[in-house]
């Protein structure tokens, strides 16, 4: 349990950050929680020459700001669990963070880390999907932004530059309406996931679908946006949609790799089952969020 | 000798949870117990293993030249290196040829992990480091990878001699012509897995020279007798070389055979500095021995009314690289595939077979747990080929004392399945209600464990216990402690005859040059083996101080009562004196106040060519009965309610064996549901901890558990062992649960989600209960 | 290899000052056994899944094991020892102690430091949602039955304390 030998320094803020890593290298990395990055360096799978840590560089802010939850990319995944603005608003999010790992990865990890390390089986990058959230970046040629679903390339790889960092999150709030649920398939509580799913349905007044946006996570080398196979389900009231339908066609199409825990047919299976049950938990939800009173 | 246990009488220690506790689970709570790591030396050295990363292949060339040039490598050392360079293990005991495992591999590499060098170096990130520049280079060579595999004609042989290591076989009767009368005939073969011992502590240790040279060893082990294996390893008399064993972060059976031993010792030899060893737990997950996976095949034939009147059995266990305790573990598992069931006529051949795998070696259960997922499958099948209930058909078959098993012995003690299956039956109660949409299920099954050393072992202990001048007292016994209070028992059963207080008593355990030797901690031998020599040093420094304290006290011997730290009259109390005074007195008088002794195992005969003979002294019986609720969606199993219950014989402390009851259990139902190291073609699928699944808080409900103290055994005050036992029922309670549940009949363990599921969507589809 | 400068770093172990010239790769974990004294502090599995390097990290939490000491510059940290500062055992250990809550002791020090420090903030947690906060701790040998017990009947302790004043 020995990695490499590193320099260490502290960035006290993001432009610190980035500069930092302009001045010492490729082979330099930013840690945050370190949950993701730490046991791969003490496995030597990863030997980064310097780490930039950027504990002291931002405040764990979570604000809601124009309909948007805003929070800084060092917001911890505790901090999420616990936070009532989230749960009022961006409740999916609360949902997930309960999945990861356990009650000390949860008191390190952040949500910046998580979407920046691209681990396939995580599961803010599927919130982050579902939600349309999208990444504020900075970098040596200034800030941008990327939309949650062209941040993930693939297991482990994002689109974020090598001098690049995440600084904060943004993910539109929940609207009068609409329900979401994230659930996820796992041996145990906090084991990677093998099947995870996110799904956020907008009801109108009269009880019919207006919107899906339906994300499969895990079973993939990265989250995929399955909303156009749960079109189906738009234009009558969750009773009457074909949500065993709209689950199989999702589990037949969406793409399912090989898993230390389970077989791929398997896992396809799951895939349909839990599209079910999120769909249904959803739509619950969109119901209650439209008419209070029947919750 | 009677068999009920006798009425307790008013002072013993059993069953008070109010009492002062032994040292060790103070130091514990408190964090400052000192296990095998946390220990060290100035200047001390820190000691890895290079391993191949291949199952297997011809080692054409190892270079260590850049290795030793990494700064702060102090040694690097390989085969030639070692004087003798072979881990010796006792084979059976019955003059089975040895296969020579290496200390470090000499040309070939037999399975992935295998040991090739070790590296001694100031830091260790330096040992590391020059790990990682050890080059070696390989030639492809054929293995096999699985016990069908390995069993073909023609197979690549793992060993000169074939991949067939060991065959017991034993029968009693006429099998063939019993079966061939039999109303019906249960065929079936089932499937148990590899498995991890996941102790919380990793194999550790540090070593030194001391100041007369002897080589000592202070680590996590289970058997300080292999001090002399060590010193034949190393070319030293056997008075040269020490093992001193820390108290264990749990041991099950992983740290019986040697773990970092062999390695430490000879980086000590080679730097004559104190080494320190700890594996990385993926490396443990590689490379440190398993349990065997059986694949066991059953014919029971049994007549209309469900009466056993066959049973013929066949055992494949998978040996992995190397033999260890292979022969003991298939042994086990032969002459327990009856279970608690009479029969008349049965046989049964269990093979030990070697494939290019992780060796697989003793685990909790050794052998005799596998089986009981055979035995009690099969019960539940027969009960449902000739429609009588599960509970029924077993009342038909248990045994009684005095049947015979299958090796031709006769059971001497009373087996109290019967009363333990009927208390857990009641104890399950009303069903209960889904908690998640899932389908609610009840099973129970039951066993029959041995506990104590094959008899044919002439197994031994010896304790040594003194009083100090100020009448307290130590005991000096060689046994390693793996957490199941192995030292404090022997404070409480001295205790209870010399009448010294555990407060009022210091226990040293496992030293191979300071203690009378105990023999290991492993086959629920430690309370049988070292309880019993305690029980006979004290008994026996009880009649030598006897005559002094009847002297002093004037009264006879058979007066004399010993307890709360004094001798008084028994029937005048207030006529008394401390152990302080008795022991200075006694010395005064050169009556010594210690007393060494050895308590000797029963022993017997077995013969490998007929199968007969005595195996085990004795057993403990029990039956667990669960409530599942099965999500038949995911497949997924939520255990609801565990109920468990063992006749113990006699409890020396009632808080400790319903203790063991839970670990067992839990460590029984992750075999059961979960846990399997998945090896394809030599290499495993992971050697991540984050991905052996061994149960958490979440995956077990309160396990409740019952000691019964019916019939008498062989322990001391009559007690049966109970570290092993409790783990062989749960799978087949859980299988007899599910089916229950679902209509399915697992035949293969684990059983996960994904198996569950895949059986209960079979085109011939499950068969409910009833239908 | 370039060498590494070390670097100086300052925290609070139990309340006392440890001040350590460390490299940055050497892990807290490895920071506070051999430099601050700490051994009751574990390496179970260096992926931070067990539990037994568990320490409360500003109060909250950690794996010792996945973090490097160099992160910890300023922070103090409690261990298992920390909550018996004269030797006496604290009324949680004495709980492990009466309910046999330990037995190879290895989980010992990571299931006390988390119940103590979610019973803290969650005073009427049942039995469930003690088992849920132990999850991430993991046991081979109790079948975590006992530890449960052992944790309820502190809080039923500190619960009668409380009602007390």
């Amino acid at each position: 349990m020995y990695a490499a030998a590193f320099d260490y320094v502290r960035a006290s803020s993001w432009s610190e950050a980035v500069d930092l890593l302009g001045e010492l290298g490729e082979d330099a990395h930013v840690i945050a929680g370190g949950q993701s990055l730490v046991p791969m360096m003490m496995l030597r799978l990863a030997a980064p020459t310097a780490l930039i840590d950027l504990a002291g560089a931002d405040q764990r802010t979570i604000e809601l700001r124009d309909g948007q939850l805003v929070l800084s990319a060092l917001v911890r995944h505790a901090d999420i669990e616990h936070s009532e603005v989230v749960a009022e608003h961006v409740p999916m999010l609360t949902e997930a963070v309960r999945q990861i790992g356990n009650v000390r990865v949860r008191q390190r990890g952040t949500i910046g880390g998580s979407l920046a390390h691209g681990e396939a089986t995580a599961e803010l990058p599927s919130v982050a999907l579902a939600h349309k959230a999208t990444v504020q970046v900075l970098g040596p040629d200034g800030e941008r932004t990327i939309p949650a679903g062209e941040l993930a390339v693939t297991h482990l790889t994002t689109s974020l530059a090598p001098a690049e960092v995440i600084t904060a999150v943004q993910v539109p709030v929940l609207a009068a309406g609409q329900g979401s649920c994230f659930v996820e398939l796992a041996r145990r509580a906090g084991d990677f996931a093998m099947v995870d799913v996110a799904a956020l349905l907008t009801c109108a007044g009269d009880g019919r679908l207006t919107g899906a946006r339906l994300v499969v996570g895990a079973v993939g080398h990265r989250p995929a946006d399955m909303s156009e196979a749960a079109q189906p389900l738009l234009g009558q009231p969750l009773d009457d949609a074909p949500v065993d339908e709209v689950a199989r066609t999702v589990a037949d199409e969406v793409q399912v790799g090989p898993s230390t825990h389970a077989g791929v047919a398997y896992r396809r299976q799951m895939v349909a089952v839990l599209v079910g049950r999120a769909l249904r938990r959803a739509g619950a939800a969109a119901l209650c969020a439209r008419h209070p009173e029947r919750a | 000798m009677a068999t009920e246990a006798p009425p307790r009488p008013a002072r013993t220690p059993s069953g008070r949870t109010s009492r002062v506790p032994h040292r060790d689970f103070v130091e514990k709570v408190a964090g400052t117990l000192p296990y095998a790591d946390d220990w060290g030396f100035p200047g001390m050295l820190h000691g890895v293993v290079v391993r191949a990363h291949v199952p297997c292949a011809l080692i054409t060339s190892i270079d260590t030249e850049a290795a030793r040039q990494v700064q702060g490598v102090r040694a690097v050392l390989t085969a030639a290196d070692i004087p003798h360079n072979v881990i010796a293990e006792e084979a059976s005991g019955l003059g089975i040829d040895q296969i020579v495992q290496p200390v470090l591999a000499i040309d070939r590499v037999r399975y992935d992990g295998e040991p090739i060098a070790i590296i001694a170096a100031e830091t260790p990130g330096a040992a590391v480091d020059a790990a990682a520049l050890v080059e070696i280079e390989y030639e492809d060579a054929d293995g096999v990878f699985d016990t069908e595999a390995a069993l073909r004609d023609g197979a690549p042989a793992v060993h000169p001699g074939g991949n067939r290591y060991v065959t017991w076989r034993s029968a009693i009767g006429d099998v063939d012509e019993a079966m061939a009368r039999a109303d019906h005939v249960v065929d079936e073969t089932y499937q148990t897995p590899r498995v991890d011992h996941a102790y919380l502590e990793p194999e550790a240790g540090v070593g030194w020279v001391d100041s007369d040279g002897v080589i000592t060893l202070r680590v996590s082990t289970q058997v300080i007798e292999h001090a002399r294996q060590l010193a034949d390893i190393l070319q030293l008399p056997h008075s040269r070389v020490r093992v001193i064993a820390a108290y264990m972060g749990g041991g099950f059976g992983g740290k019986e055979d040697m773990t970092v031993e062999p390695y430490l010792a000879a980086l000590v030899w080679k730097t004559r500095r104190p080494v320190r060893m700890v594996w990385e737990r993926q490396e443990s997950l590689l490379a440190r021995q398993k349990r065997h996976p059986f694949h066991m095949h059953y014919r029971t034939g049994v007549t209309d009314d469900g009466t056993i009147v066959a049973q013929d059995i066949t055992i494949v266990g998978d040996a992995g690289a190397y033999p260890l305790l292979s022969s003991r573990v298939l042994f086990a598992g032969a002459v327990n595939s009856t279970g608690p069931y009479r029969c008349a006529d049965a046989r049964v051949e269990s093979v030990a077979v070697f494939t290019n795998t992780v060796p697989t070696s003793a685990m909790r259960g050794f052998g005799a747990m596998q089986v009981v997922f055979g035995y009690e499958s099969q019960m539940d099948r027969i009960a449902e080929q000739v429609g009588l209930d599960p509970a029924t058909v077993r009342e038909r078959n248990f045994v009684e004392r005095g049947d015979l098993r299958v090796t031709g012995e006769e059971i001497d003690t009373e087996p109290a399945t019967r009363e333990c299956m009927r208390r857990v039956l009641e104890e399950l109660g009303e069903p209960g209600q889904p908690t998640n949409g899932g389908r609610v299920g009840r099973g129970f099954a039951c066993s029959m464990q041995p506990y104590g050393r094959s008899v044919f072992f002439a197994d031994r202990a010896s304790c040594w216990i003194g009083l100090e001048q100020d009448g307290t007292m130590v005991i000096r016994a060689g046994v390693t402690d793996l957490g199941a209070g192995q030292a404090a028992s022997l404070a409480d059963i001295a205790g209870e005859i010399l009448g010294v207080t555990v407060d009022r008593t210091s226990v040293h355990i496992g030293d191979s040059a300071l203690n009378p030797l105990t023999g290991g901690t492993f086959a629920t031998r430690q309370l049988y083996m070292s309880g019993n020599a305690t029980v006979k040093v004290a008994r026996g420094l009880r009649s030598k101080l006897a005559p002094v304290a009847s002297d002093l006290l004037g009264c006879e011997s058979s007066e004399l009562e010993f307890a709360e730290n004094r001798v008084a009259v028994a029937s005048d109390p207030s006529r008394s004196i401390s152990m302080a005074e008795l022991s200075r007195t006694a010395e005064a008088r050169s009556v010594m106040p210690y007393c060494h002794d050895t308590f000797d195992a029963e022993t017997g005969e077995f013969d490998p060519s007929t199968g007969r003979g005595r195996s085990y002294p004795d057993y403990t019986h029990g039956a667990h009965a669960v409530e599942v609720e099965v999500d038949e969606q995911t497949g997924a199993v939520r255990i609801l309610r565990y109920i468990a219950c063992h006749d113990v014989g006699r409890a020396i402390d009632m808080q400790r064996v319903v203790g063991q009851i839970q670990g067992a259990v839990a460590q029984g139902v992750g075999y059961a549901m979960s846990e399997e190291v998945e090896i394809n073609e030599g290499v495993m699928s992971s050697t991540l901890f984050a991905n052996y699944l061994m149960p958490t808080s979440v995956d077990l409900p309160d396990i409740d558990a019952i000691a019964l103290e019916l019939y008498l055994g062989k322990g001391p005050f009559g007690a049966r062992g109970i570290g092993e036992p409790p783990i062989g029922p749960c799978a087949p309670a859980l299988a007899s649960a599910i089916h229950d549940a679902v209509g399915v009949r697992m035949r293969r363990l684990p059983m996960t989600p994904e198996r569950v599921l895949t059986a209960l969507r079979q085109p011939d589809g499950p068969r409910r209960p009833g239908s | 290899m370039t060498a590494v400068s070390k670097q100086p770093i300052s925290l609070q172990v139990n309340g006392r000052a440890t001040d350590a010239w460390v490299s940055p790769n050497l892990s807290l974990l490895e920071l506070l056994r051999v430099e601050a004294g700490a051994p009751e502090v574990k390496l179970g599995c260096g992926e931070g899944v067990c539990g037994t390097c568990t320490v409360l990290l500003d109060g909250e939490p950690v794996n010792a094991c996945l973090m490097f000491a160099v992160q910890a510059n300023g922070c103090e940290v409690t261990t298992v020892r920390g909550l018996a500062p004269d030797g006496e055992l604290h009324l949680l250990q004495q709980a492990f102690l009466d309910h046999a809550g330990a037995q190879c002791g290895f989980c010992t020090p990571g299931m006390i430091l988390t119940s103590k420090w979610y019973l803290d903030r969650h005073p009427d947690a049942d039995r469930e949602e003690l088992r849920r906060a132990l999850a991430g701790n993991l046991c081979r040998c109790t079948g975590y039955t006992k530890i449960l017990d052992a944790v309820e009947a502190y809080r039923d302790v500190c619960r009668r304390e409380h009602d007390g004043d």
